[in-house]
């Protein structure tokens, strides 16, 4: 696990600075691109010319790059590297390995699948690298989203911290009455019991408090909440937005119209 | 391309109005009447992520990464249970990578089928619950195979190894990821339902009564300690059976 529990770095930037639903909106563009672009360079062109722009301009080249290196591009290589090498169908083939063939119609099927992903998936790191959570998710409530969501997803970023914490005081304790957490397979299996057990009873009990607790500061209330905090929403930001959209919808109708 | 877009268009209407029933008829509101809910469910997703990460360090041959959406899927309900798995996936992308999204409708289908098996009936003995993981287990597969397919058939999970065996084999991609889900998914599914029934065995009546569906938990009082501990050999059962014949045969 992570040391911090969530990818955002703040940094002083324009994309920084932009409302959390335009840069939802972007990517939801750049997927939507990445999708339906015909082309078998579209992923990668769409990584080039806007990602790594994107990235620069959010001055967070390195660690996007760091993100995509060390997290995506494994999964995108070794999808890419295994489909290649054993999915059949192919006509043409380029060389052989023993009795596996390689052909060059699945080569470029799997490139552009894993192409795609890296696309998709390094677009939504990006807009985790420049937005922290609780403020997208407290922007998406303003704009409709329940807040039982925000709530949920803000206090799980919350509770998991504390949850190693625990774990990491029951290891201890368990430890100093002897338990030996060093040993063979099977004996760490017979673990897990008297280390995962106090950790989850202890937070489902912890369950019912928690529950008085926000009762009581008006959770069930139904009336129109105010926010501590305001996110920003610039002339700028419905700009990029409304251009966004429309190239959306242009690409989906230039899409759809011939067939 | 056009007839997968087809079929995803008829799948989501499908979802939707699946949605709009429930709401219609008030079977999703029962589920979010109580604060219960909303505050269980930020701890089952920890639960999840938790026991997920911990097997993981452990190299168990299984993922038991949805024990806290099948308790969600018992305790309140089918629809607060496919919200759990939902989520699950949605935070676990914040966290580790964006590449958990793609599989939020199967995490949602484990809350989902839980919840309804639970609603039958089908929580309170531990036969009964072996029951409810495999068909906790099927749905998945039904759900997961598409998206597997899309996104080419091998992941970088470690069973993928067996489904580039199969494709070897001359078998289509589909099949191939079936045959592999059919192996790997009810091992895992039965252990993740096990393990959520033997939780929900060690907490109070009391405690169990102030969900919306803390009945369906009530678990039949004869001979219940033996049972649980059938319930743990059959676990312990299961892991040596897939210690024994997958990883053998991920091996070749």
């Amino acid at each position: 696990m992570p040391d911090r529990l969530s990818f955002y770095l703040k940094k002083n930037s324009i994309i920084h600075a932009l409302n959390p639903f335009t840069k939802l909106t972007l990517v939801f563009a750049i997927v939507t691109y990445g999708l339906i672009g015909a082309g078998f360079w579209t992923a990668t062109i769409l990584v080039c010319l806007a990602l790594l722009p994107l990235a620069f301009t959010a001055r967070l080249l390195k660690e996007y790059l760091g993100v995509a290196v060390k997290l995506i591009l494994p999964t995108a290589g070794f999808m890419f590297v295994m489909q290649s090498i054993f999915i059949p169908g192919g006509t043409t083939e380029i060389f052989r390995l023993g009795s596996i063939s390689i052909e060059l119609e699945t080569v470029q099927r799997s490139y552009l699948i894993a192409s795609r992903i890296f696309l998709f998936i390094s677009a939504f790191a990006l807009l985790l690298l420049t937005t922290h959570p609780s403020e997208l998710m407290t922007n998406l409530t303003q704009r409709g989203l329940p807040p039982q969501f925000a709530y949920v997803i803000i206090s799980t970023l919350q509770i998991i911290p504390q949850m190693q914490a625990k774990s990491l005081t029951i290891i201890a304790a368990q430890r100093s009455r002897g338990l030996d957490t060093e040993s063979s397979f099977i004996k760490r299996i017979g673990l897990l019991v008297p280390l995962v057990g106090p950790l989850v009873f202890g937070s489902l009990v912890e369950v019912e408090e928690r529950a008085i607790a926000i009762e009581a500061r008006g959770f069930t209330s139904t009336h129109k909440k105010t926010y501590l905090h305001e996110v920003p929403d610039t002339n700028l930001d419905r700009a990029i937005r409304t251009i966004l959209i429309a190239l959306i919808i242009v690409a989906v109708v230039w899409r759809v119209w011939p067939s | 391309m056009s007839q997968d877009f087809l079929n995803l268009l008829i799948a989501l209407a499908a979802v939707g109005l699946v949605l709009g029933w429930a709401y219609v008829t008030k079977r999703m509101q029962k589920d979010f009447s109580s604060t219960m809910t909303w505050v269980l469910i930020p701890v089952a997703i920890a639960i999840n992520i938790s026991i997920g990460q911990l097997v993981l360090v452990l190299k168990l041959p299984v993922y038991l990464d949805s024990i806290g959406t099948v308790l969600v899927g018992v305790l309140c309900g089918p629809w607060a249970g496919a919200l759990t798995g939902a989520l699950s996936n949605f935070v676990a992308g914040i966290i580790f990578d964006p590449g958990w999204w793609p599989w939020i409708p199967v995490a949602a289908t484990i809350g989902l089928t839980a919840g309804l098996c639970a609603n039958a009936g089908f929580f309170k003995t531990w036969w009964k619950v072996v029951v409810t993981g495999f068909l906790i287990a099927i749905a998945a597969t039904i759900v997961g195979s598409p998206i597997a397919v899309l996104l080419g058939g091998i992941s970088a999970s470690g069973s993928s190894i067996i489904t580039a065996f199969l494709l070897q084999t001359g078998k289509g991609i589909l099949e191939s990821v079936l045959t592999t889900n059919f192996l790997v998914e009810p091992i895992d599914k039965i252990s993740t339902s096990l393990l959520a029934f033997a939780i929900l065995d060690g907490l109070s009546a009391r405690y169990l009564a102030r969900f919306p569906r803390g009945e369906n938990a009530q678990l039949d009082q004869q001979r219940r300690t033996s049972e649980l501990v059938i319930a743990l050999v059959t676990v312990v059962i299961l892991v040596i059976v897939t210690i024994v014949f997958v990883v053998p045969l991920t091996n070749n």
